[in-house]
């Protein structure tokens, strides 16, 4: 068969072409893969964070129950969780100040109910009503699965920038617009809902 | 005097080892240290390492959770000790089910109940798949009916016995819960890509390599020089030698080589191309259990589900 040089060129320019396009297509699927995690983490992150949300009206019925005195500390607690339910966050466009805002709401709901649980101190009755362990149980397992759902999310954030800053995959990541996310900070003064003992 | 003092120190070499007798080493367990006995016995999952349940309790737990576990694919770790390092029943639960991944890999149904006697703490961990049928209220329900009554008087085989049939209970009664036999998945498609993208390489590397050097006729100039006749004269050791006819298509002109030809030539291409594909279809294989009669776990995850406290 009859193959002139530039012939053989072109071949080896086409061989080269081909390989940066596999070279390309393996990592910006791999790109695109931890960026799904990422999303997912965060749907995780965003259901518990509801899930908490959704226990506060039954708790709070609870308490009234045995310490209506406690209005404002109850009010207290429906405002933050109503301001904190209108702030939904797109993990696509995560922004630094929009996850901080997102952690502030969701710091007041945990504050208040940290107020509520040290008040239900006070009221013996309360702290022996079965529903009322059985809401805390749930509440301690809900901050639980926030902080867990948290980790998995930083964790799937760290991942993705790895990926996507490393070399040489940045080159193919600022041409396909993959930019750093950010994960959570450590809330400072953060503390752990405080538990009861019975 | 030396009488004396080889007296009192008689005495010291005889009293100090009595008092060691009494006293107990304290293991202050971690995930890392803490033996994992389904891991030797695929029948067990009781860890009892300080021997604080009897027998019998082992027994009769182990008895409930292989029946969980071939009803309803449950993976269920019981954990009693003295103490464990960090006195935190809830991170030594998590980090258990991170390092085994005691659960099935698709149901996620494990179940983790840690008792720590000296530390007097206790909990109850749900894996992602088993948050629906024991929720934190329930839990905490088995706990406070049939564990916290009994640790308060120190029964813990009770306490471990009640609440893993309390469990039991709750577990059997969900139908929704089923063993996992879906096969793992096939992520074929790309890889299959990715082979065919070889191939065509390879192909092109061959087609490439095979060719000879033609140089165009030096009588003309025009056109290159065809071997039209190719005539055997001998061989040595591996290589036969030929006398090659070219003859040039456009002015006729005509000249003879004698070239070299190993017997091997053709198998060069076929070795090449075999060792290339064998390392790329070499992918890792499953990872397999233990020795022969040991467990495994499935691989399943945990979200903090669950309910605990002290007592």
């Amino acid at each position: 068969m009859k193959i002139s040089n530039t012939l053989k060129i072109i071949i080896a320019i086409v061989v080269v072409a081909l390989l940066l396009a596999r070279c390309g297509t393996s990592t910006y699927n791999d790109m695109v893969n931890q960026e799904e995690e990422v999303g997912k983490a965060w749907s995780n992150v965003e259901t518990q964070y509801q899930r908490r949300a959704d226990l506060i009206p039954n708790l709070v019925n609870t308490v009234k129950g045995y310490a209506a005195h406690e209005k404002s500390t109850l009010e207290d607690i429906i405002a933050a969780r109503a301001k904190a339910t209108q702030i939904s966050v797109d993990p696509s466009n995560l922004t630094p100040e929009k996850l901080k805002e997102f952690q502030a709401a969701q710091g007041e709901i945990t504050s208040a109910l940290g107020r509520l649980i040290a008040i239900s101190e006070n009221y013996p009755d309360l702290k022996a009503n079965q529903n009322f362990q059985e809401l805390q149980a749930q509440l301690e397992g809900t901050e639980n699965r926030i902080t867990e759902s948290r980790k998995i999310y930083n964790a799937a954030v760290k991942d993705y920038n790895v990926v996507i800053r490393k070399f040489p995959s940045n080159i193919f990541a600022s041409i396909f617009g993959f930019e750093k996310k950010n994960g959570f900070e450590a809330e400072t003064g953060a503390s752990k809902a405080p538990t009861v003992e019975f | 005097m030396t009488r004396c003092r080889r007296l009192i120190l008689t005495l010291f070499t005889i009293i100090i080892p009595l008092l060691h007798i009494g006293a107990e080493e304290v293991t202050l367990w971690t995930p890392e240290t803490l033996p994992m006995v389904h891991l030797q016995d695929a029948d067990r999952w009781v860890c009892n390492p300080d021997g604080i349940l009897s027998a019998a309790t082992v027994d009769s737990v182990d008895n409930i959770i292989n029946h969980l576990y071939r009803e309803k694919g449950i993976e269920a770790v019981v954990v009693v000790v003295k103490h464990t390092k960090d006195n935190d029943c809830y991170e030594f639960g998590m980090a258990l089910a991170r390092k085994y991944g005691i659960g099935g890999r698709k149901t996620n149904t494990g179940l983790i109940v840690i008792l720590s006697t000296e530390d007097r703490a206790y909990y109850i961990l749900t894996g992602t798949g088993l948050e629906g049928t024991l929720p934190d209220a329930i839990c905490k329900r088995v706990e406070i009916k049939t564990m916290i009554p009994r640790m308060k008087i120190g029964d813990w085989d009770g306490a471990i016995l009640e609440g893993m049939k309390a469990i039991a209970l709750y577990i059997e009664g969900d139908d929704t819960l089923l063993k996992d036999n879906s096969p793992s998945e096939d992520n074929g498609w790309e890889a299959l890509f990715g082979l065919m993208l070889l191939f065509f390489f390879i192909a092109l590397f061959i087609l490439i390599l095979t060719q000879a050097v033609y140089k165009p006729c030096p009588h003309c100039g025009k056109k290159r020089l065809y071997a039209t006749r190719q005539d055997f004269l001998y061989t040595k050791g591996r290589t036969d030698y030929y006398k090659v006819t070219y003859i040039c298509s456009h002015c006729r002109y005509s000249e003879t080589k004698i070239e070299r030809r190993p017997h091997d030539d053709d198998d060069n291409a076929a070795i090449l191309g075999g060792s290339i594909l064998g390392s790329s279809l070499g992918r890792g294989g499953s990872f397999g259990g233990g020795s022969f009669g040991g467990g495994s776990f499935g691989g399943g995850s945990f979200g903090g589900g669950g309910a605990g406290g002290r007592f």
